[in-house]
């Protein structure tokens, strides 16, 4: 059991506004890692941070013990003309005042490694169909190059078919195989939110995180969504939520972190931190 | 058909509504994938036109009006697949007509044969599209366009003023034109200014780039060229480079025109800059596929056709029609009034509302694609088709 996901003193400031001070995660493989916090604490933040669309204004985010933040290691790592190329870019960068070079992996290959998201607002395609949506998903673990894709060559026809076949696979594990030709908007919410996570889990991810997987479900749907979540779980990803249902993260986690005015306040096994004061706190203002 | 007889009909046997709704939707089923029996038709009445119609001139119609269809179906694939809006496509057809012309023409004493320069135009404007596509990366919508706009207006400016190597305002003349060298004992064909050898190439050429739009629609590449059309940011995280995919966008949509440079300067021997302008080609073309239907093959085919009837025969002929009628009607308070010459001067008046009406009638196009039709349907309050809105 290792660590999937660490982060090591990990800063975001916008403008004046210091969304995420200094915050330091360890999410263990195979368990329910979640993060709570009230609105505004910087849990989204986090989020993007991790998935490459922002770039942390400090601090390192490490996968499976290899850095996505700064990447400079990363690419000494893995492949040397891009370090190479680093190094002369970020020298002539800084030369001419344009600031060190960007140090973080663009979304795309943060996925690429294994780690897939879902939006806290539904971002689905809306315009293609459910199936589609979930091949999307499968984007970066295709081979078929652009001279396949224009002359249908042997070898993208059968990956394609196989693609679709595990798009089925997985359209059938969230139990929405009866969809598969619908356009992604016309489903209804709740199956919007399992349509995102199969499009998440299309990406083959060792680490997936939800960002508030549960928002505006009803009871029956969130026992639902718990099952899902343990029956991913139990397939090997290791899960990383968001969510503002305590009941529901009480219930599932194993651990559970809170942020506050992007600090982090507590961490912890469930009973502990339903106990902690300074969550209380934050959640329910100061005794009087 | 094939659902049933693949499936061995169960003991007892179904309802007769059940046999009749199976056959239907077998049938419909059947009509959605789509027989190929009239295209087939449509390609072999295209092969034999020019022996059915000895008109020279028709053919020459033709010829051109396949142009054109190249070029929409190659801006298509930007704006309609990828969702990205470029008004500067102009640039890209330049490019091509250039490269040919340049490389085979009296201009350096050059002469690289047609076949081969067909195929390495649409290198080029690639290259091209790369170029250009590059720095307009990190822009949506109105930025992107306004900045391809620009890119449309630069390229044709710099054909016209390095006249050390373009010729100038005059352009390059002489350019040369096609002919099947002689092998395996053929005897040889010259293309001359005859249209009929014209034609049979840019059908080829347009069969050929309709299979790979279509080949390119249901790929990897095209999959992800709509989930970037659709959302920019879930497409980068479901593992989509959105970077290469975009520029793949702009090269291959590229690509395309550079075939018709090719082919158009060499069918008109002459290429000059004021040819690519931006009211001459890009936003023509634009209104061809907006107007077809936008990500829809057969629409944007459509589109450029009626496009292209309306500003080549339409508008040209509309003046004498008028000046026939008037002196076939004879009205008193119409006499001494030149009917014509207004319709004249004002064509592209007349151009111009016949697109609002158009646009006003089918405003998602004449052929639109299912989803274009959907969004419109669905009204314009919703998110994703303001997305789309600001960006196609």
């Amino acid at each position: 059991m290792g660590t999937v996901l660490e982060t090591r003193g990990v800063s975001k400031r916008f403008g004046g506004l210091l969304a995420v001070n200094e915050v330091d995660l360890r999410v263990e493989e195979g368990e329910i890692f979640a993060m709570i916090g009230p609105n505004g604490a910087g849990k989204t933040t986090m989020f993007n941070m991790i998935a490459g669309l922002y770039k942390p204004t400090s601090g390192q985010i490490l996968f499976r013990g290899k850095s996505i933040y700064p990447i400079r290691e990363f690419w000494r790592n893995y492949t040397p003309l891009l370090a190479g190329y680093y190094a002369v870019a970020d020298r002539v960068r800084r030369g001419l005042g344009f600031g060190p070079m960007p140090l973080a992996l663009r979304p795309h290959a943060v996925t690429t490694l294994g780690i897939a998201r879902t939006f806290q607002n539904i971002r689905l395609f809306s315009f293609m169909s459910v199936l589609e949506n979930v091949m999307v998903g499968e984007h970066c673990r295709m081979h078929a190059q652009v001279y396949d894709s224009l002359l249908r060559t042997p070898r993208a026809v059968s990956e394609e078919r196989r693609v679709q076949e595990r798009a089925r696979d997985l359209l059938k594990f969230v139990g929405l195989e009866r969809y598969s030709e619908e356009y992604a908007r016309n489903l209804p919410y709740g199956h919007q939110r399992r349509l995102e996570i199969a499009r998440a889990l299309a990406s083959g991810p060792r680490l997936l995180m939800l960002d508030e997987p549960a928002a505006g479900f009803n009871p029956q749907e969130k026992v639902e969504l718990i099952q899902l979540i343990q029956q991913i779980r139990s397939q090997g990803v290791t899960i990383f939520l968001i969510e503002h249902d305590m009941k529901l993260v009480m219930e599932i986690s194993q651990r559970i972190v809170v942020l506050d005015y992007g600090e982090k306040i507590a961490e912890g096994p469930p009973e502990q931190v339903r106990n902690d004061p300074r969550v209380v706190e934050a959640y329910l203002g100061k005794p009087a | 058909m094939t659902a049933r007889s693949q499936k061995p009909a169960p003991s007892s046997s179904p309802s007769v509504a059940a046999r009749i709704r199976g056959t239907w939707s077998a049938g419909t089923r059947a009509f959605a994938r789509g027989s190929r029996v009239p295209y087939i038709v449509l390609l072999l009445l295209l092969v034999a036109f020019p022996f059915i119609d000895g008109n020279q001139s028709h053919i020459g119609i033709a010829q051109d009006a396949g142009r054109w269809i190249l070029l929409a179906l190659g801006l298509n694939i930007v704006v309609g697949y990828a969702g990205l809006l470029d008004l500067g496509y102009a640039a890209f057809f330049a490019i091509g007509a250039y490269s040919y012309a340049m490389l085979a023409s009296g201009q350096f004493n050059v002469h690289v044969p047609f076949w081969f320069l067909l195929l390495a135009s649409a290198f080029i404007a690639a290259l091209f599209g790369v170029i250009l596509g590059a720095p307009t990366l990190r822009l949506r919508g109105d930025y992107l366009a306004i900045v391809t706009l620009g890119f449309g207006e630069i390229v044709p400016r710099v054909f016209r003023n390095s006249s050390k190597f373009t010729g100038g305002v005059n352009g390059i003349v002489g350019v040369d034109q096609p002919f099947i060298p002689k092998v395996f004992g053929f005897p040889g064909y010259h293309f001359l200014f005859n249209p009929v050898p014209y034609y049979y190439v840019i059908l080829a050429v347009l069969v050929i780039s309709i299979l790979l739009i279509i080949n390119l629609r249901n790929s990897r590449l095209g999959r992800a060229w709509m989930a970037i059309r659709e959302d920019e940011v879930a497409a980068a995280s479901t593992g989509i480079n959105t970077v290469t995919t975009k520029l793949l966008a702009f090269a291959l949509g590229a690509s395309f025109s550079g075939f018709a440079g090719t082919y158009y300067s060499a069918y008109l021997f002459v290429v000059t800059p004021e040819a690519f302008s931006f009211q001459a080609v890009s936003i023509v073309v634009l209104i061809m596929i907006v107007l077809g239907g936008m990500g829809n093959i057969t629409g944007v085919i459509v589109g450029a056709l009626i496009i292209y009837a309306l500003q080549s025969y339409v508008l040209v002929q509309l003046p004498g029609w008028l000046n026939s009628l008037q002196s076939s009607i004879n009205l008193p308070f119409l006499q001494g009034v030149d009917l014509g010459s207004y319709a004249q001067d004002s064509k592209y008046l007349i151009f111009g509302i016949i697109l609002v009406g158009i646009m006003l009638l089918r405003p998602q196009g004449l052929i639109p694609s299912a989803q274009r039709k959907v969004e419109l349907e669905l009204g314009t309050q919703d998110e994703a088709v303001a997305d789309l809105r600001g960006s196609a």
